[in-house]
């Protein structure tokens, strides 16, 4: 059995209502947690990656949020996950309505999951919008006042931060150290990937759950070896922040990111750990839905699957040419638009097998309505590039609708998966 | 049918306007091997309907050398009888990457159409826009909707609109081995073509075994004759015209090979930009990829320069007429009398071979010594080696240069890749049925 089977094998025991607990001791009683994910403005492809996690582990109570679903109350989740993306963007879409609501979740038990993005968002700041957000006192040692030199990809290298720069030593693969503390037990040592994400001072108010401890031959060098040295190793990479009855959690690594299954498990665990039981679990996607069945059920995947087809095309298509997109404060390739297609398409499969569908009332045609109008506006990116056109207005509206075509779906397909379970 | 196959056969009645699938059944597999043992099998099941087969080999798309090939069988409208046409290029292989092994048009559309076929998915659309355009048009058309640069077209131009019985069905931009008047099958169906592109994957039954394999033929082939020879014009020198390499080569600009094909069977020639470029050129339309062998000697036979030869084979194309026919028909010997014979061409050209397989592809071994003593042997041999490139996709040239590419590992390899127990009397049983 696998790292995911096991902990499959443990939500499917939880669902079934069977008591279990984290440690021997009992002190630590599993729940199965209902889970919202930050889906909205501002954020980038990565809060897919938390949707693969889940699905993995077999956390399918999972709820897409946008800005205006967190401003109106995260009551219905015991979880939190903020991904990577542009953190002033997030910071502004949720404004003080969206800060007064998570501030309130975690008081009252709840756990945000942050990284990247997500963990930059609750540390304290004077910066507008994020100056709302000021729950976590953790300090960055990516901060500059000078620009460090970049050695490569400087699009990637550098955020403006006031007078400042948050820069970003290193990408892709990083080695870690844990601190012993749990629930980061199961491995003394491990790889994830980092795309922006803080490196952290030791705060005096919070946990230090694992270090920033080396680099490997996957490590990309964005500024000098020596300053990547000095401003990550041996400074924070995951803290646990505790506020109220619940936590904040800042990774600044991908944790959730599909190809680091030793980081999933870490990640997996601190939602295990630090989840109250705060209330009866019942699957929240089962309610309020209609049911699809037979022919309307096939038609609908055939549809979705028509048009995600003709989108895919075009973007493969998009990727050979030489052209990319800046997009509040982040640089989006053309490679980011197949990664929501493909989340899509390679869950498909599964949903084509299906007699029936479970989907909220007028979802179905809102759903085929926005894979038709992804395909349209690829398609119009793909002529105006030909012709040497601009296409920053239209790539904005395609994430957008990515993202608007991408939590449906996956809504949709959770729903499935909780009637399965 | 998991493996080495995408598992679908799609079903396109015309008149209706509806499309059905069948999953391709494994034991229909082990009875017909693929290619044309099986798109035979789905004409003679739909026969009534007249039916056009589009199909691919059982190796198509693999690592097996040269699986370039893909098959159009259909009633020819000149001769009457049932006869395959090779798909070769990129486009066999993106046939089966869409997501079908093999597709039957049948019955008449009362309006024109075509097939967009993608990743599984097949849609009728309407083709009133390119109804009456060109095959060149027709397929930028078609790119250009679908926002694809490497879509794949199977299109008839104004030839098989028209009826005339020389229309070919073209392969992107360029000739095929259509000699059958496939074309006109396809215009008397109201069908402009399909549009392929797919991003599909092949399963391997034993992939680690698979590869190994086929790399290991791929080596075995390396110190065949054929190499250090390139195009159309060693093809030429081969069969004894020797001079074509010479008098086409100011206007080369490179070779192309099919899909994982070991021999580019096709040059490209420049006619309205400089043949030495090596940079993208900015010209629309540069020149023309010959890929019929004997439309090029034709035209040369006629007196035709290189230039105006491959212009003429430009025309052809984008007419969508089998230039073999054409310098074998046409009235006059000047560039302007080709192009003006389109519409008025009348007579039978010579059909090399049995009228089954194409001979688009030379009926003669190329390069490669099959230890043939000539003569009726040497058809015979063709006619099988057709078949057996139709039925696993090997592309039909490069069947007849490569010994190394034998009917004992096709079987063997289509094993590996299955996992079903295809053997040597399966397989003589599918090509004496073909070749009668």
């Amino acid at each position: 059995m696998n790292l995911y089977q096991h902990y499959t094998a443990i939500n499917a025991r939880l669902a079934r209502g069977e008591t279990l607990h984290f440690d021997a001791e009992k002190t630590r009683k599993l729940c199965y947690p209902r889970i919202g994910v930050y889906a909205g403005t501002g954020t980038s492809h990565s809060w897919l990656w938390f949707a693969e996690l889940f699905e993995r582990i077999g956390f399918h109570d999972i709820a897409f949020l946008n800005e205006r679903a967190i401003q109106e109350g995260l009551n219905g989740s015991d979880v939190l996950a903020v991904s990577g993306g542009d953190t002033f963007a997030v910071a502004e879409a949720l404004g003080a309505k969206g800060s007064e609501q998570i501030r309130t979740f975690v008081e009252k038990g709840g756990l945000y999951i942050g990284a990247c993005a997500g963990a930059y968002l609750p540390m304290n700041s004077s910066k507008e919008h994020l100056n709302l957000f000021n729950f976590a006192d953790v300090k960055i040692t990516n901060l500059s006042k000078t620009l460090p030199k970049a050695e490569r990809m400087a699009h990637k290298c550098y955020t403006a931060y006031g007078c400042d720069f948050i820069f970003h030593p290193v990408r892709e693969e990083v080695r870690l150290r844990t601190t012993g503390i749990q629930p980061f037990t199961a491995h003394s040592s491990l790889l994830a990937p980092m795309y922006g994400g803080p490196s952290m001072a030791i705060p005096e108010n919070a946990e230090v759950l694992a270090c920033y401890d080396g680099f490997t031959e996957k490590t990309a060098f964005l500024v000098s070896h020596a300053l990547a040295q000095e401003t990550l190793l041996g400074k924070a990479a995951v803290v646990r922040v505790k506020r109220g009855n619940g936590c904040f959690y800042l990774f600044g690594p991908h944790f959730e990111h599909p190809r680091f299954p030793e980081a999933n498990k870490l990640m997996a665990d601190a939602i295990y750990w630090d989840i109250r039981d705060r209330r009866e679990t019942q699957p929240a996607s089962a309610q309020d839905e209609d049911t699809l069945r037979g022919p309307d059920a096939k038609k609908l995947i055939r549809d979705i699957k028509r048009e995600l087809s003709n989108s895919r095309i075009v973007a493969t298509g998009l990727e050979i040419m030489p052209i990319h997109w800046l997009i509040g404060a982040k640089i989006y390739e053309p490679e980011k638009i197949r990664v929501f297609l493909e989340a899509a398409w390679s869950r498909l499969i599964r949903l084509e097998k299906r007699d029936q569908i479970n989907i909220r009332p007028g979802v179905a045609a809102h759903l085929v309505e926005y894979a038709k109008e992804i395909t349209v506006a690829l398609r119009e990116i793909k002529n105006l590039t030909d012709r040497e056109h601009d296409t920053v207005k239209s790539a904005t509206e395609i994430f957008n609708l990515l993202n608007q075509f991408s939590t449906t779906f996956l809504e949709m397909y959770f729903g499935c998966l909780m009637l399965d379970a | 049918m998991d493996y080495l196959s995408a598992d679908k056969i799609l079903i396109v009645d015309l008149a209706a306007s509806e499309t059905t699938e069948d999953e391709l059944d494994e034991d229909l597999v082990s009875e017909k091997i693929g290619g044309a043992g099986m798109t035979k099998h789905l004409y003679e099941q739909h026969e009534d309907e007249d039916p056009i087969v589009i199909g691919t080999g059982l190796l198509t798309g693999t690592l097996y050398p040269a699986t370039a090939a893909g098959v159009i069988t259909a009633k020819s409208p000149v001769s009457g009888t049932l006869c395959h046409c090779p798909i070769t290029l990129k486009l066999g292989v993106e046939i089966k990457y869409s997501g079908f092994d093999y597709i039957v048009l049948k019955g008449v559309s009362d309006k024109p159409i075509y097939l967009w076929v993608h990743d599984g998915v097949a849609d009728i659309q309407d083709a009133a826009d390119v109804w009456g355009k060109d095959v060149w048009e027709t397929t930028d058309a078609w790119r250009k909707i679908v926002g694809d640069d490497l879509l794949q077209t199977l299109v008839i131009g104004k030839s098989g609109e028209s009826g005339s019985d020389y229309a070919q069905v073209c392969f992107n931009h360029w000739s095929s081995g259509d000699r059958w008047g496939f074309g006109k099958a396809f215009g008397g169906k109201n069908i402009k073509g399909a549009a392929f592109r797919g991003m599909g994957l092949l399963e391997a039954a034993k992939p680690e075994e698979f590869v190994e394999r086929s790399l290991e033929i791929l080596k075995a082939i390396k110190p065949n004759d054929f190499m250090g020879k390139r195009g159309v014009g060693d093809i030429c020198a081969a069969l004894g015209h020797e001079d074509v390499t010479d008098w086409l080569a100011p206007i080369v600009h490179r070779h192309s090979a099919c899909y994982n094909t070991p021999y580019p069977t096709n040059t490209f020639a420049y006619l309205d930009d400089d043949p030495k470029l090596v940079t993208e050129t900015k010209v629309k339309e540069p020149g023309i990829l010959i890929t019929d062998i004997f439309g090029l000697i034709g035209f040369k036979n006629l007196g035709l320069s290189a230039a105006d030869s491959c212009r003429a084979l430009k025309a052809c194309a984008k007419y969508g007429i089998d230039p073999t026919a054409v310098a074998e028909l046409s009235p006059g010997k000047s560039l302007e009398d080709v192009e003006n014979a389109f519409a008025r061409l009348s007579g039978s050209p010579p059909i090399a071979g049995k009228g089954v397989f194409s001979p688009w592809c030379p009926t003669k071994p190329l390069f490669g010594d099959f230890g043939l003593s000539g003569g009726d042997e040497t058809a015979n041999w063709w006619e099988r080696h057709q078949a057996l490139a139709s039925i696993f996709g090997i592309h039909p040239i490069f069947a007849v240069m490569c010994p190394q590419l034998t009917e004992e590992n096709m079987l063997e390899l289509a094993n590996i890749g299955t996992d079903l127990e295809l053997d040597k009397d399966t397989l003589d049983e599918v090509i004496d049925g073909l070749c009668g």
